[in-house]
């Protein structure tokens, strides 16, 4: 029984995770704010990624890349290929640090998504041709930012990192 | 048996290395998939893209399965608001008054129809394309910092094409960006990346409506000195050839500076987000 709801919990992550990528519009801008502006699937690749490396592996966030970027309309594997370079940007990081705590954290998750970002940008700039904000791309980098410790708490309080 | 067992069980280490082998691998991997889904965006073989339009299409309808339970949880909110309604009486009343106010229009709009088309007799101006509309529901509703998309049940198999305009009880949503073999994806008039050429015909101005990404659009390209009155209404001006005319999109809303340099414009439009679940595909008829 035990295992049983260790399993369910181990799980939960890649559920809840799952469900916020295909469901980015219905979790975030209804609830929350108007429009693109906090980027909760990054967060959830940091934290897992910089406390729990084994968590995501590199398959499952190559897969719900693909699955995000067919439903959004992105080019093939731009997704898959952000969320893969964030997981390992976060599990470098930590790697990197000898005492970890929160200011340590958040540098490396702004690090972290500002790379990713960038990342993101070249891609679509170089394989698509439509056009975006860049003003856009700067509060979603900002908020998700700010946003960063209350969601890390929430998470703390379930899964004991 | 026994002995594969022992044999195993005797060798720790090989299943590890393996792992750690195929996890060496794996990165590289993805990574090579990854772009080289990347590189066949810019290709344009047909096979390519059947096959990525079967990708998209399987892709839509688990998506569409899985996500059933989450719509049915966050419509259940308001499903119970509707049920729990208890001023359903008054309602009842003021629709009732609508109605005939509307009944009233209609007469109206159907005296100065049959004026125009003979006018348009008179004149022998031709009439434009006639459209039909086709029923597509919508299974998936996406917006990330890039994009804003609706996903719709029909695709290339009833002949939707890109460019085609979505509409909703007349009003302009957005236009038709990405056909599958059975779905399709719309750009909604909100998104980034749309334009639509739009006209204020109490003005007499034409200008184009793009849209800001945070739900809302803002008007560009005004003839210098325009003063616009608050509800002046926007409809499509159909002058890219593809959308139709005349279709409404929303309304104006100013500010209240009295300075007609100073004065701010907003679109306020004529359809919520989050709230559409069908629409239908303009097609011109054949």
């Amino acid at each position: 029984m035990n295992t049983f709801l260790e399993k369910i919990k181990f799980y939960s992550a890649h559920i809840i995770f799952t469900l916020i990528c295909i469901n980015d519009s219905i979790f975030i801008n209804t609830w929350i704010a108007p429009g693109p502006i906090i980027n909760i699937k990054y967060i959830l690749i940091f934290y897992f990624s910089f406390f729990d490396k084994g968590r995501f592996s590199i398959t499952f966030l190559f897969l719900i890349g693909l699955i995000f970027d067919s439903l959004q309309g992105m080019p093939f594997g731009m997704t898959s290929i952000c969320f893969i370079l964030l997981s390992k940007l976060a599990a470098y990081l930590k790697q990197r640090r000898i005492q970890i705590n929160f200011q340590n954290e958040f540098i490396a998750f702004g690090t972290s998504l500002l790379i990713t970002q960038i990342v993101s940008v070249i891609i679509l700039s170089y394989f698509s041709q439509t056009p975006f904000e860049y003003l856009l791309l700067v509060i979603n980098i900002i908020l998700s930012i700010i946003i960063y410790p209350i969601i890390k708490t929430l998470l703390k309080v379930f899964y004991y990192y | 048996m026994s002995q594969n067992r022992l044999a195993r069980s005797s060798t720790p280490g090989v299943s590890s290395l393996q792992r750690t082998i195929s996890k060496k691998f794996l990165l590289p991997f993805y990574i090579i998939i990854s772009f080289l889904f990347l590189f066949s965006e810019k290709s344009d073989f047909k096979t390519i893209r059947f096959l990525k339009a079967l990708i998209n299409d399987g892709i839509t309808y688990s998506v569409y399965l899985v996500n059933a339970p989450v719509k049915l949880i966050s419509n259940f909110g308001s499903s119970a608001r509707h049920y729990f309604n208890f001023n359903i009486v008054l309602e009842n009343k003021k629709l009732k008054d609508e109605i005939d106010q509307l009944n009233a229009e209609k007469r109206e709009l159907q005296f100065s129809k049959n004026e125009n088309e003979n006018l348009k007799k008179v004149l022998g101006i031709k009439n434009r394309d006639d459209y039909v509309s086709v029923y597509a529901k919508i299974i998936h509703e996406d917006t990330n910092e890039f994009a804003k998309n609706l996903i719709l049940t029909i695709g290339s198999n009833e002949g939707v094409q890109l460019g085609q305009a979505i509409v909703r009880n007349n009003v302009y949503l957005g236009k038709i960006s990405e056909v599958n073999l059975f779905s399709s994806k719309a750009m909604v008039i909100t998104d980034l990346n749309s334009r639509v050429p739009v006209v204020i015909p109490s003005r007499g101005v034409n200008a184009i409506l793009k849209g800001n990404g945070l739900g809302g659009a803002q008007l560009l390209f005004l003839p210098q000195n325009t003063v616009f009155e608050n509800n002046d209404q926007i409809y499509t001006s159909g002058s890219d050839g593809i959308i139709k005319e005349g279709l409404y999109v929303g309304k104006i809303i100013t500010d209240n500076k009295k300075e007609i340099k100073k004065k701010k414009y907003s679109v306020d439009l004529g359809f919520k987000e989050h709230q559409l679940n069908y629409v239908s595909v303009l097609k011109v008829k054949k």
